[in-house]
């Protein structure tokens, strides 16, 4: 017993350095892993000119409910379904951006099926977790001949107010206050407006 | 016997009359829509008033938008056209909707979801068709509604499409005649619940 504890004590340095380094290795990755989750939250806060988006509808040229993404290049504001080509907007007839959040459900058609088949009403237990907030970036802007536009854009959770702000960095309008975007965020609520 | 077959011959005849005469009737037709269609009106969509309504930005332009598209659907109109697009000087029969929210119930899609009877997101508007100089010529509430399924804002879907639907179905004035002092015609559609199944 007292020669196997002499032994561990001491051991020769190549093990040594490799327990080190083990537990070395395990911290950083354990603390890595710990800023990741923390870091989750704002995640689009870094790099917002490009980010993934959701069109719902209202920006010209581009499908309604199109998956693709929204990007700031040069004076333009894009957006680019995966697989087609780009539909601009120039930054300056941008009249207003805004701000909201809005709640989704998630999984399409395939899972409502799902949901519909599920027995005993389980279908109804899964809709309570199939939900996914979004950031709904709201773009008013003119057109050529002076048409007023809207476009509903729905950003990942975190994205929206760093894209809005390098929107408005980069010459878009915004007419309306900080706190209209607080307001008008529409949480799922049951009171009656009016 | 020879009577039987004189029978069969005006009748083998007047259905050969008939084949002939009907295609010649079809063009006449088609003409006189058309040229009933040269004086259809055109629309310019306002802008969404929210009135005394809290309701979100995303919901007016969803609202807008919606309205675009299904007031061009319907055909009904000769141009649809956007709020200060600079063309609409130009044209000359040219009705303006306006759009006044009354009401709006922010549903929850979970609670549908879940219990079916509840967390309806519903939507009243008053929606009126101007001339230029202001004269309301029709002048209807309407409600767009979603109870089951879909997202809060499939009820500016449902709703615009009610208001496309009701302007189509209620009879305008002729564009040459302007309505001089005729009351506008004001419906009530308490409920046209036309709730979405589809996502």
């Amino acid at each position: 017993m007292n020669c196997s504890t002499i032994a561990s004590e001491h051991a020769p340095h190549p093990y040594r350095l490799i327990y080190r380094t083990a537990y070395l290795i395990l911290l950083i990755g354990c603390s890595t892993a710990m800023l990741a989750q923390n870091s989750s939250k704002p995640a689009g806060s870094t790099a917002a000119s490009e980010v993934r988006a959701i069109h719902l509808l209202g920006f010209e040229g581009a499908k309604n409910n199109a998956k693709g993404e929204l990007s700031i290049k040069d004076n333009e504001l894009q957006f680019q379904k995966d697989g087609s080509p780009a539909v601009p907007v120039n930054i300056g007839s941008i009249q207003d951006v805004l701000l909201g959040e809005e709640s989704r459900e998630t999984g399409g058609t395939a899972a409502t099926l799902g949901k519909t088949a599920t027995p005993f009403g389980g279908g109804r237990v899964i809709s309570l977790f199939a939900h996914k907030k979004y950031d709904a970036l709201t773009v008013e802007y003119l057109d050529g001949n002076g048409g007023f536009h809207g476009a509903i854009f729905f950003l990942d959770k975190g994205q929206g107010q760093a894209f809005k702000d390098e929107l408005v960095a980069k010459g878009a309008h915004v007419t309306q206050t900080e706190n209209q975007s607080a307001r008008q965020s529409s949480p799922e609520v049951n009171s009656e407006s009016k | 016997m020879k009577a039987n077959k004189k029978f069969s011959l005006v009748v083998l005849a007047a259905v050969a009359m008939i084949f002939v005469a009907w295609p010649s009737h079809l063009p006449a037709q088609a003409a006189t829509a058309d040229s009933a269609g040269a004086k259809r009106w055109s629309v310019q969509v306002d802008k969404v008033d929210p009135g005394d309504v809290n309701l979100a930005s995303s919901f007016q332009i969803a609202i807008y938008e919606n309205l675009f598209d299904e007031l061009d659907k319907t055909k009904t109109f000769k141009q649809v056209l956007r709020t200060g697009d600079r063309n609409a000087t130009d044209v000359p029969d040219l009705l303006i909707l306006k759009t006044t929210v009354e009401k709006y119930t922010p549903g929850s899609e979970t609670r549908r979801a879940v219990t079916t009877v509840s967390g309806a997101t519903k939507l009243k508007v008053r929606s009126q068709l101007c001339t230029r100089d202001g004269k309301v010529i029709l002048e209807q509430v309407v409600d767009g509604n979603v109870r089951f399924f879909g997202s809060n804002l499939r009820a500016t879907h449902n709703l615009a499409r009610n208001v496309a639907k009701t302007i189509q179905e209620s009879p305008l004035p002729q564009p040459s005649q302007e309505p001089t002092s005729t009351p506008a015609q004001t419906s009530e559609v308490s409920s046209i619940l036309a709730e979405q199944f589809e996502r």
